[in-house]
């Protein structure tokens, strides 16, 4: 379990993460969220260490994390790097002795992890021959071939492609079954929706949004009705609680609603002549909220 | 990199054998033109320095011959009361004649002639031309008595010291780089932030200095197993004839062998810490610039030390750490260095690499983690901050 208390880092006049808390216990992923200069990256180099942080503390288990827990980390650095001239082979087996894994429990593992992520080209091959998103999936593998119980992803799925990206998720959700603590930072909403079981909005360093992303979805209301039906937008309009109606590409329409609570109102009346193929009342994406939050003047 | 020092010695060893070859393009051949008869049988008999062309015996036939470039030049020879006068003609294209040797034989012939004249007996004659007798002797004062030492072997020391120079510059340009370069690519790639989530910033920084180290063996040994295998060949015994090897053995181990190690590590430690102050391996050239500049200091000042071992510079600068390792040699083979300013300067070292290394470490950390395009200065403010901010929590 990973405990981060009322973290504050300031690079001097400049208040980069501002008492953030969280909590990730075994099994369970964090998604990061936040414009660039929130403070992700800091925070997640004040839980490796490489910055100390002004006040607040960092807890493993309990207790804070020393250098014998160095090899319980995966850690993904946003920017990435490998060595360019070393082949895949025995780059992975540098990063998994680095680890504290031997060469010979390494080995074996690298075929099984190349084919899970399906890299193009051979183990024998150097890392600069690859294509660049196939020596990030390199850079991913180097940084779970250890089996590590704490793993810091900073923006793992830019640069691949939905498919890719989809191997990676599937990557991330076994890491949760096998118990490990995950948090990782992304600008994809969708990617963060898909897979993390809790969620922290990052803004100028302070917490604005904390929780599982269903509640926070919920805690903004339902207000957004998707609408397929014959009538004009002109009449759609003139529903009760209809604040803004515009038309999506496929035909349907996208209401929103002053309150949830108009939702039932206006099902009676668009259904008073019978069958509509869509009638759906949803919370905000988390897109919309993340354009919000951001968004939103400082208190 | 290993080999690029044997390449380039053998560059200069053929550079020198076809100069020496072009220069040596038989011997200089020149005509005679004496009625002398004594004059004319000495210069005749000279094969080293010069060949004497007896069938060109006129000015004019001369220089046809000279125009055609088959005679280097002729020697007018004229006496007059026993006074000879010689006239050397020679042309821009010709090969040099050694005239101070032509001076000594005409010298000579007027001598004779002259004691001749004088009525003097051959045993007379004889004894006024034999030259004085000049010998040299060295002593040094060591411990109370007084040695002397054969200026050749003395010769030879110097000569190993000059290698030991040459040897800590070269293997200092080279290796400083490389770590340099190491260092800011691990940085720049980000491979280092992995790297320091699994190890202590002071383990990869002495990991990385003891491989350096061990690489820089390495490319010792294979010279020493080179030179091993070239000594059993016949033409490298045949050049090293008279030559002591062990004489020389003795010179590179012991002292310069300390100077040699501790300059080296000195030095990567210094290119270390200045790698880890940039982003980019772009930079490294400029980042590594003082360590350039400081080993080009310490191997002028070294040449210096090789003709002015006493010079008051060279003693100061044999104790300043950064330039010991260039200058000690020369004073320890020139003996112009007691015992204990061996020790002195060794001890010197040794606490300075101690020191630096100490710095260095405190600042890596910090430094090794700021990605700025800022100056080096500022990084290490930077990091410098850093540094004290850790320390006080």
């Amino acid at each position: 379990m990973l405990e981060a208390k009322h973290l504050k880092k300031t690079f001097g006049p400049l208040t980069a993460v501002d008492d953030v808390s969280f909590t990730i216990n075994e099994g369970e992923i964090l998604g990061m969220i936040g414009q660039n200069g929130a403070g992700k990256t800091t925070t997640f180099r004040l839980i490796l260490d490489f910055l100390t942080s002004d006040s607040g503390e960092i807890l493993w288990n309990g207790r804070p994390l020393t250098k014998a827990d160095y090899n319980i980390i995966g850690y993904l650095p946003e920017e990435r790097g490998l060595y360019p001239k070393v082949t895949i082979e025995d780059q992975l087996i540098y990063f998994g002795r680095l680890r504290g894994k031997s060469k010979k429990e390494v080995k074996p593992l690298i075929d099984m992890w190349m084919e899970k992520f399906k890299v193009k080209g051979k183990k024998t091959d150097k890392v600069k021959s690859l294509s660049k998103g196939n020596q990030q999936k390199v850079q991913l593998i180097a940084t779970l071939l250890h089996e590590p119980k704490l793993v810091i992803l900073d923006e793992p799925f830019s640069g691949l492609d939905p498919v890719n990206a989809g191997i990676l998720e599937e990557g991330i959700k076994e890491l949760r079954q096998q118990g490990a603590c995950v948090i990782f930072s992304s600008h994809n909403m969708n990617n963060v929706e898909e897979i993390c079981d809790h969620l922290l909005m990052l803004r100028d360093g302070a917490v604005v949004l904390k929780g599982p992303v269903k509640e926070i979805r919920e805690q903004f209301g339902r207000t957004k009705l998707f609408l397929e039906t014959p009538m004009s937008q002109q009449e759609l309009n003139e529903l009760p609680g209809v604040e803004n109606v515009k038309k999506t590409n496929e035909g349907i329409y996208l209401l929103d609603l002053e309150d949830a609570s108009y939702g039932k109102q206006i099902f009676d009346i668009v259904t008073k002549d019978g069958f509509i193929p869509t009638f759906s009342q949803q919370p905000p994406t988390l897109e919309e909220i993340f354009k919000l939050k951001a968004g939103e003047p400082h208190e | 990199m290993v080999f690029a020092p044997i390449v380039i010695l053998l560059v200069i060893a053929a550079i020198i054998y076809f100069v020496s070859a072009s220069e040596n393009g038989g011997v200089p051949e020149i005509a005679v033109l004496s009625e002398d008869q004594q004059v004319q049988a000495i210069l005749q008999a000279e094969e080293e320095q010069f060949e004497v062309n007896t069938e060109i015996t006129t000015v004019e036939d001369a220089e046809t011959a000279m125009e055609a470039e088959e005679l280097d030049g002729y020697l007018v020879v004229e006496e007059e009361n026993g006074v000879y006068q010689g006239n050397y003609v020679y042309s821009p294209d010709s090969q040099d004649v050694d005239t101070y040797y032509l001076t000594g034989v005409l010298s000579s012939v007027q001598q004779i002639q002259q004691a001749e004249s004088l009525g003097l007996t051959q045993e007379d004659i004889a004894s006024i031309l034999t030259p004085a007798t000049l010998e040299q002797t060295r002593i040094e004062f060591e411990g109370g008595g007084i040695t002397t030492t054969e200026s050749a072997e003395d010769a030879l020391r110097m000569g190993s010291a000059y290698a030991v120079g040459i040897a800590v510059f070269m293997f200092i340009m080279t290796y400083s780089s490389i770590i340099g370069e190491e260092i800011a690519s691990e940085k720049g790639t980000r491979i280092m932030e992995v790297i320091l989530s699994s190890v202590s910033s002071t383990i990869h920084f002495f990991g990385k200095l003891v491989a350096i180290v061990l690489i820089c063996f390495t490319q010792i040994a294979i010279y020493v197993v080179l030179g091993a295998i070239a000594l059993q060949l016949d033409f490298v015994q045949d050049l090293l004839q008279g030559i002591d090897i062990s004489a020389i053995f003795q010179g590179l181990l012991g002292t310069s062998l300390a100077y040699f190690i501790l300059g080296i590590v000195l030095y990567a430690i210094l290119a270390a810490f200045l790698g880890s102050l940039v982003s980019k391996v772009e930079d490294v050239s400029k980042a590594v610039t003082p360590i350039v500049f400081l080993s080009l200091a310490g191997f002028y000042a070294g040449m210096f030390a090789f003709y002015n071992p006493t010079h008051m510079i060279v003693k100061i600068g044999s104790y300043i750490p950064l330039f010991t390792s260039f200058i000690m040699p020369f004073r320890v083979a020139s003996d112009t260095v007691t015992t204990t300013g061996v020790m002195i300067s060794i001890v010197g070292l040794i606490l300075f690499v101690l020191l630096t290394t100490w710095l260095s470490l405190l600042l890596y950390r910090s430094s090794v983690l700021i990605y700025s395009d800022a100056g080096m200065f500022k990084t290490m403010k930077t990091s410098f901050k850093a540094m004290r901010r850790q320390q006080k929590v």
